[in-house]
């Protein structure tokens, strides 16, 4: 009996879930449809937004460019290595501030304070300090992105449940051994969490760096075509950035799955 | 009622009588709150002897807990001592075995592998543990289940696998801090005799925390009764009904005497 209800209860769950997926598909269409509809219509100036089939278009074309795969690689590098960095900068410095109770009260207040900053603000700085490459960008990247790391880091093993600590410490378990086998992976969820949230937070920091000052970049490009008024290429580009935070951020959503399975999902 | 400074004359010097083996010596506990001190235990004297099963039974707020982390080494008393075998208990020891209120079950490990955390934190070879581990889990009822993780059990269960990975590593001294509580009626009165059994056929020393009489006298040999503000030993009242004990032994006279008993003790403060 019990088997048969949970495998109703789950192609029912099943079903939903394609309900959803359909409607979703239905308004994705409908927005494309409009898309491509009102510049057409000339209820919307067709230079300020060229129907979609032409950004189609200009996708394509701007993809079989020579210099494209080099602007790619540009700003691919900067996000996954200010991601990188930003995550294990968050983690470490996190990790450190959780099991270490005075440097915690110490730094909090210029923790706090920082966050308030839009960092945003650093940008020219950053390029003043490491100049127009890439390493300015990286740099933007890391700051935005470590954050949501450091936070969830410090939340997730803060809120480690005491009993478990108690049980560990009727164990005589080491601070590390209660560290590794509890706490982190109680942490670890919300910290995944946070992960995801730096992944965006890095394509941000590296578009916003090339928009400030670079040569060379998806953000160099952007900037290029609005300058020039191609629009078209201007919203190839961002489809471009958008799958890229898109497969970055379902990359982890998978991973989330497959590695934090004990998570509690609603 | 006995003075208890004539007690503390009478009580065994350590090592003096080999059948004890836990002592408290004139225990309290004042811990203290930003709102002013708060008095969780005063001059608490209380002995268990070798194989005894104990009851702390009392009101909430009364210090059962407080009384129990004292023995279990996991917190220190503002005064006097607590003493295993007649050494003074400062630290958790693996002689003694913890269960608390819930599981406290990790959910990334399957029900073996939550049973054989003891053993990774202990540094044993984990190899070595698991042919009991699985013999334990199977007596707790869980044979089909050594693969499944916490979430896929019900809390009767997860209670088991509790008592699975406390009985696993062989304590001498079992603690338990009303370890049943959250579990509905029926499947505590199986737990309780599964616990009874599996005790009792092994000789472990139990002490158990729980606000139900009727369990308390059921299961122990001897109950403490604790009363509140400031927490302290009301009186023991000494449980001589035969053992082995089953469901039928509720029906006993002398049962429905001792409920009263510890009733009465309690009563005169609540
Ligand atoms: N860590 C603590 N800090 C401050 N006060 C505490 C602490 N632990 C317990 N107390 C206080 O000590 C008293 C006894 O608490 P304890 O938890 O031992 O009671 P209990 O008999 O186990 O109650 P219950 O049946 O509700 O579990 C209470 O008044 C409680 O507020
Ligand atoms: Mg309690």
């Amino acid at each position: 009996m019990k088997h048969v209800d949970q495998w109703t209860d789950n192609t029912t769950q099943r079903r939903q879930d394609w309900y959803f997926r359909l409607g979703a598909i239905g308004i994705g269409i409908a927005i494309l449809a409009l898309w491509e509809v009102l510049p057409l219509t000339g209820l919307v100036n067709p230079i300020i937004l060229p129907p979609f089939s032409k950004v189609a278009v200009a996708l394509f074309t701007l993809m079989q460019q020579p210099f494209f795969p080099g602007h790619l690689a540009v700003t691919f590098n900067e996000i996954i290595i200010g991601f990188i960095i930003g995550t294990l900068l968050g983690l470490g410095i996190g990790i450190a501030l959780a099991v270490w109770p005075s440097a915690k009260r110490l730094a909090y207040p210029f923790v706090v304070g920082f966050q308030a900053i839009p960092k945003i603000v650093f940008a020219p700085l950053f390029i003043a300090w490491f100049g127009f490459g890439q390493t300015s960008k990286i740099v933007m990247a890391v700051v935005i992105a470590f954050f949501p790391v450091l936070i969830n880091t410090m939340v997730g093993l803060e809120s480690v449940p005491s009993d478990a600590r108690k049980l560990m410490r009727s164990l005589k378990a080491t601070p590390l051994q209660i560290f590794w086998k509890v706490s982190f992976l109680h942490a670890l969820p919300i910290i995944f969490a946070g992960v995801q949230a730096a992944f965006t937070f890095a394509v941000i920091g590296a578009i916003v760096g090339e928009f400030v000052g670079s040569q060379e970049g998806l953000g160099y490009l952007l900037n290029l075509y609005n300058f020039q008024l191609r629009i078209d290429r201007a919203f190839a580009v961002i489809v471009i950035l958008a799958t890229i935070g898109a497969a970055g951020f379902f990359l982890l959503e998978w991973a989330d799955r497959k590695f934090i399975f004990w998570r509690e999902r609603s | 009622m006995p003075n208890p400074k004539l007690q503390l004359v009478e009580a065994p010097v350590a090592g003096a009588s080999d059948r004890s083996v836990i002592n408290t010596r004139s225990i309290s506990k004042i811990f203290s709150l930003p709102e002013g001190p708060v008095t969780a235990l005063r001059d608490v004297n209380i002995t268990v002897s070798k194989g005894d099963f104990v009851s702390f039974v009392g009101p909430s707020g009364c210090g059962k807990s407080t009384l129990l982390n004292i023995i279990a080494g996991l917190l220190p008393p503002t005064s006097g001592t607590a003493e295993l075998y007649g050494e003074a208990i400062t630290s958790p020891s693996r002689r003694m075995g913890f269960m608390f209120q819930t599981a406290v079950l990790l959910p990334w490990r399957t029900v073996e592998g939550n049973v054989l955390l003891p053993a990774e934190v202990y540094g044993m070879d984990p190899k070595a543990v698991r042919d009991k581990a699985r013999s334990v889990i199977e007596a707790v009822g869980l044979k089909d289940f050594i693969k499944a993780y916490p979430k896929q059990l019900s809390g009767g269960m997860q209670q088991r696998v509790a008592l699975a990975r406390v009985l696993t590593y062989e304590p001498e001294i079992l603690l338990m801090d009303e370890p049943f509580g959250a579990l509905d009626e029926f499947t505590r009165e199986a737990m309780n005799l599964e616990l009874m059994r599996i005790t009792q056929s092994a000789g472990i020393t139990c002490i158990f925390v729980t606000h139900n009489i009727t369990e308390a006298v059921f299961l122990s040999d001897k109950v403490v009764v604790m009363t509140p503000r400031p927490g302290k030993v009301s009186g023991v009242v000494d449980v001589t009904l035969p053992r082995p004990r089953e469901i039928e032994t509720m029906k006993d006279p002398a049962f429905a005497d001792l409920i009263f008993e510890v009733r009465n003790l309690l009563g005169r403060h609540i």
